[in-house]
């Protein structure tokens, strides 16, 4: 019951890997959940960003009447490592996730996160938001997925306009990749089905999840 | 109130408050006499502080801060544990508890904040750390500050401000619906908000 964070068995391979300048990618289900909030602008929205809070992103929904929930998981990831039980995981995930109050998640951002949990803690996180997101609500995330390799720390994603992100992350990747499929993301996350799935640019899922 | 540190536009003071005159000038929009009470970084203030005039933050202060209708700057050596409700907030120290801007929060880079954010204008400046909720709902920022502002008139036997604003206000005291102040805390419990759930 840990995230994921085995360091890859050849460290050489490493040494071979050039760190690319910041590119952005499209994501285009991202920008059909940023129409779908231009479409409904009288609407409010809870968002919840599993992120820690980037000036882009609040910039980008502060256009929308939005509650944006920011749950900076970076920080918990080494907390959830230490997690004995799904239980004990079940309880740190909840104490690291803002409070939602009554109104409930509408959109979770998952940029990179599910690639750092094994499938027990995944199972447990996703859980939790699910609980707290309401029916028909949306998760939309990446997973490496073509790639070996990624870097110790998720991503640093931040979106450029409504259909762009972009990984500020500047290390090179340096530990294996647990290659999620899309029979792992229905078995760990069973409240959510598949939406639509996208292979991007830079070898990365891009899945929209609805609950 | 605010009789702490005050400057004057001839830049006589006294204390710590010397130190800060060139960042107050530069951020703080001033009052119409030309004032701004600096609260110096020595000053500790345990309890409720409400004013008519903008306010710069470089102790610390415990309770509540009401400025519905000027500017509260919380400066670099400033550490607040206290909801605030002012016209605009600007953080460059640490921040323990919710704030609402009617016009707008600004988060600096050097600021540290665990709370949440009620503004229908926020930004947040490269590196600076939050963790909370920001919620950008206007309807959400006039329903919260509205009841402030209506709380405030009454005490001071002023009538409103910005009455006009007010429409989601409703009549409950304030701090009847405001967040509780835990470490999570259930910001959507605090204005009246409208949910399309």
């Amino acid at each position: 019951m840990r995230p994921y964070l085995s360091r890859s068995p050849r460290g050489a391979a490493t040494a071979r890997v050039e760190i690319d300048a910041p590119a952005t990618i499209n994501a285009p289900l991202l920008g059909s959940l940023f129409r779908m909030l231009e479409e409904e602008q009288d609407r409010r929205w809870v968002v919840l960003d599993l992120g820690a809070a980037r000036p882009q992103t609040i910039k980008l929904l502060g256009r929308y009447r939005c509650r944006l929930d920011i749950a900076n998981l970076e920080e918990g990831i080494e907390t959830l490592a230490t997690a004995s039980d799904s239980t004990e995981t079940t309880d740190t995930v909840q104490s690291l996730l803002p409070s939602c109050g009554p109104e409930k998640t509408d959109i979770t951002f998952c940029w990179d996160f599910l690639n750092y949990f094994e499938r027990d803690a995944l199972t447990s996180l996703m859980a939790s938001i699910a609980a707290r997101s309401r029916p028909g609500a949306f998760v939309h995330a990446l997973i490496v997925y073509s790639e070996n390799l990624m870097n110790d720390q998720p991503g640093k994603f931040v979106p450029v306009d409504e259909g762009c992100l972009l990984n500020e992350a500047k290390s090179a990747p340096s530990i294996v990749a647990p290659r999620y499929s899309t029979e792992d993301m229905n078995l760990c996350l069973p409240e959510f089905s598949i939406e639509r799935a996208r292979l991007l640019s830079n070898g990365m899922q891009e899945y929209l999840f609805r609950r | 109130m605010f009789e702490l540190n005050k400057k004057d536009d001839a830049g006589n003071s006294a204390g710590n408050a010397a130190t800060t005159t060139s960042e107050t000038r530069k951020d703080q929009p001033r009052t119409q006499s030309g004032e701004i009470a600096v609260i110096g970084r020595s000053i500790t203030i345990d309890g409720d502080l409400r004013g008519e005039e903008n306010l710069r933050i470089e102790g610390d202060i415990n309770g509540t801060i009401q400025l519905p209708n000027h500017n509260l700057t919380i400066g670099k050596e400033g550490r607040v544990k206290a909801d605030a409700y002012a016209e605009s907030v600007i953080v460059d120290g640490v921040v323990d508890g919710d704030l609402y801007g009617a016009e707008c929060v600004s988060v600096r880079s050097t600021a540290r904040v665990e709370g949440n954010i009620v503004a229908s204008r926020v930004t947040l400046e490269e590196g600076a750390q939050f963790k909370g909720s920001i919620d950008m709902d206007p309807k959400n920022v006039d329903a919260a500050l509205g009841n402030i502002r209506k709380e405030f008139a009454s005490a001071s036997g002023k009538p409103s401000l910005d009455a006009s604003k007010n429409s989601a206000a409703g009549s409950k005291a304030p701090h009847a619906e405001r967040p509780d102040r835990a470490p999570n805390r259930d910001l959507g419990k605090a204005p009246k908000a409208e949910s399309a759930h």
